[in-house]
């Protein structure tokens, strides 16, 4: 059976117990700085949350509406291709000698009745 | 919650008061713990001022975790003693790596103390008897017969088998036996 911690060195107990009753006593300026860290950190972690301080503009609230980056993006295509269709469009669409080619009348006795027919 | 009404609280209850924002708790904690903190730096360090500055950055660590403590994992002390050992290990290598010359040798003869005084040699005589032991050897000696913990305690904070502790703690007790042995009758361990 193995002997218990006391039994093998007993001497040594006498110091064990020396040191108990002769522990290192913490300042009270060490213990006033702990205390001092543990109102830091509370205060620290009660504190809300940062918010922005930068007033929403009416511009920032429309891009925001809008969708942001990613609907920008769409509408300033749209609007580079519309600019672009505008100053290239095909000569032929409104050239007087092509007329016949888009204006085609496919039904015209539909479109005298309902212009000038009995009502 | 007043101080007073928290002395019976667990360290974990605390721990949680604290996280949300109580001052009484802090300052229970801080009333409870600090001096066992103390305690176990300055056996660990044997330098009283080394001993303060460990006890409050273990301190400061604990006031740290305590909104991500997770009850029911470990004991506060426990992990608390984890940090001190590990906060002493690191000023030790520290101060092995800078000033190895300059630490003074334990005192070789001591004048007689007194009988009122005598307690209190004894605390130094294994203090300086501690120092000399390697780093795991003084805290597997500490934490079980100066602390009074149990072995799988013991085993949990050094992060190692109750096996090795019970190796520790027998070779660390060798060496101190050795290096008390002429000093124990002036120290009357005879009165004992």
């Amino acid at each position: 059976m193995a002997m218990s911690d006391k039994d093998d060195m007993p001497g040594l107990e006498v110091f064990f117990d020396a040191a108990r009753r002769h522990a290192a006593e913490p300042s009270a300026a060490l213990m006033a700085r702990i205390d001092e860290d543990a109102q830091a950190v509370q205060a620290l972690a009660q504190r809300p949350a940062p918010q922005s301080t930068r007033r929403s503009t009416l511009s920032s609230q429309l891009y925001r509406l809008l969708g942001g980056w990613p609907a920008m993006t769409g509408l300033a295509t749209a609007a580079v291709a519309g600019v672009w269709l505008g100053i290239s469009l095909p000569e032929g669409i409104l050239d007087g000698t092509s007329d016949a080619a888009y204006l085609v009348d496919v039904a015209p006795e539909l479109a005298f009745d309902l212009a000038g027919g009995d009502f | 919650m007043p101080l007073d009404t928290m002395s019976d609280e667990p360290d974990e209850v605390l721990l949680v008061l604290f996280a949300n924002g109580n001052a009484s708790a802090a300052r229970a904690l801080t009333a409870r713990l600090t001096p066992r903190v103390m305690g176990h730096a300055y056996r660990l360090l044997g330098n009283h001022a080394e001993a303060e500055d460990v006890t409050q950055e273990a301190m400061l660590r604990l006031w740290k975790i305590a909104p991500d403590w997770r009850q029911g994992e470990a004991k506060v002390t426990t992990w608390l003693y984890r940090v001190v050992a590990n906060l002493c290990t690191d000023l030790r290598r520290r101060a092995r790596g800078v000033a190895l010359d300059s630490i003074p040798e334990p005192e070789d003869g001591r004048a007689s103390v007194t009988d009122h005084m005598q307690a209190e040699a004894r605390a130094e005589a294994l203090q300086t008897a501690l120092d000399q032991l390697p780093d795991r050897q003084r805290q597997a000696v500490v934490l079980r017969h100066i602390e009074g913990l149990a072995n799988p305690e013991i085993a949990e904070i050094m992060d190692i088998t109750t096996e090795a502790v019970e190796s520790l703690t027998a070779r660390g007790k060798r060496a101190l036996t050795a290096a008390l042995a002429g000093r124990q009758e002036e120290l009357g361990y005879g009165d004992e």
